[in-house]
């Protein structure tokens, strides 16, 4: 877990204090979230993810678990367990991948992308980016909902390898 | 509701439910529409891919104090026997692991952590080679007599202000907060952190609390704010400055 924790360490953090602003409180939901990835690296498939976006997937399920779990609203599902996590490997092929991911973003208009780096980036709830961008609250959760699915539309077009095209479901 | 509108309403939800904002009524309509349409992992998968790579663009540094509790949390407990360890059950391990670096984190965590922000200062002065010291200077007539200095370590992500002879504030009407201007980083000042000044303290010791990853920091200043902080200051109380 070493090579994990240093490998990931930050990209956990940055996801995790940027939700949770109570220092301890983030040191605490960081370990839950090392534990469950402990715990379910055994589902890790790198034909499907990249390794920091199956850390990033637990970690914003956690702290976004977290976050409800403040405003009293009833938890998501978390994943089957499962243990041994791979050593760090740089994977063929994500390169190409992350390619796809940027034009997709590129692609979105500009304030989408604006409402993506608040959200994604600097991690502020739909309340702080309406006050940040004086649009009305309703209006920052669906664009922020209608974007992601747009991403994901663009994905598709652009031919990326991730099953993101609704109509491959089975 | 015909089955193209149905499958148009469960994907905004499911956007929804990904990006973590949906209320307890959409909720259970997500659910009864799940039923019907299914569902798996790949617009989480997609968010969390767009999260990592926009953050990886600049990510914050594990506190190394972190990184390191962690580490001992996961080391390879005392060798077992492989045998036994199949037959009991995988989880049983990790239970005997969790009990045992429970006791370590108790023990190490707070042995290693200095407990008052003074003394974490002094650890951070004696320990970060690149921790730089700025004074800060009064901002307006209001608090010309406000005084102090921050001193922040890039590499540890870690910073204090030692503030004196600025005015005590009731929490429930107004609260301090510390802004970090980073021109490298964006032209918006990110938030160092909310904190209040206590009643007759000559002198206080302030721990910065950086929400973004701070990479080369031009200012930090002071403001006067609504209790809880804010998003964006207005800047229309200004107390102190420091610049580099």
């Amino acid at each position: 877990m070493d090579a994990c924790i240093e490998a990931h360490g930050g990209l956990v953090w940055s996801i995790v204090l940027k939700r949770v602003r109570d220092r301890s409180a983030a040191e605490d939901l960081t370990q839950e979230i090392f534990t469950e990835i402990w715990k379910t690296s055994g589902r890790y498939d790198p034909l499907i993810a990249s390794e920091s976006g199956f850390v990033a997937m637990i970690a914003r399920r956690r702290a976004i678990d977290w976050s409800r779990k403040q405003q009293r609203l009833p938890e998501m599902e978390s994943l089957p367990e499962k243990a041994d996590f791979p050593a760090p490997v740089e994977t063929p092929g994500l390169a190409m991948d992350r390619d796809s991911l940027w034009k997709a973003l590129e692609s979105l208009p500009d304030e989408t992308r604006r409402l993506f780096t608040l959200h994604f980036e600097q991690g502020l709830t739909h309340s702080e980016i309406a006050e940040s961008t004086g649009l009305p609250l309703g209006s920052v959760k669906t664009r922020l909902r209608r974007g992601l699915l747009e991403a994901r539309a663009l994905l598709g077009r652009l031919g990326d390898r991730l099953n993101l095209n609704p109509e491959s479901r089975s | 509701m015909n089955v193209e509108d149905r499958w148009t309403r469960f994907e905004e939800l499911d956007a929804g439910r990904v990006l973590g904002d949906l209320d307890a009524a959409e909720l259970a309509e997500w659910q009864e529409l799940s039923r019907d349409f299914g569902s798996d992992d790949a617009l989480d998968q997609l968010a969390a891919e767009v999260e990592a790579v926009l953050i990886l663009e600049k990510p914050l540094v594990l506190p190394p104090a972190v990184a390191a509790r962690l580490k001992r949390e996961f080391a390879p407990a005392p060798a077992t026997n492989t045998a036994s360890k199949i037959v009991i059950g995988p989880w049983i391990g990790w239970a005997v692991a969790a009990c045992l670096l429970g006791l370590l984190v108790v023990n190490s965590f707070f042995s290693s952590q200095p407990s008052t922000p003074e003394k974490r200062l002094s650890v951070l002065v004696e320990k970060a080679a690149d921790a730089k010291r700025l004074p800060f200077a009064p901002a307006s007539d209001s608090y010309a007599g406000a005084k102090g200095e921050v001193v922040w370590s890039d590499s540890r992500q870690e910073g204090y202000m030692t503030l004196s002879n600025i005015p005590a504030n009731d929490p429930t009407k107004r609260q301090y907060q510390l802004w970090i201007v980073d021109p490298a980083r964006d032209e918006i000042p990110v938030d160092g952190g909310v904190f209040d000044i206590p009643a007759g303290a000559s002198s206080v010791v302030i721990p910065i609390d950086a929400k973004l990853a701070v990479r080369s920091p031009a200012a930090f200043v002071i403001t006067l704010e609504q209790p809880g902080g804010v998003v964006k200051s207005k800047q229309e109380v200004v107390v102190a400055l420091a610049k580099s």
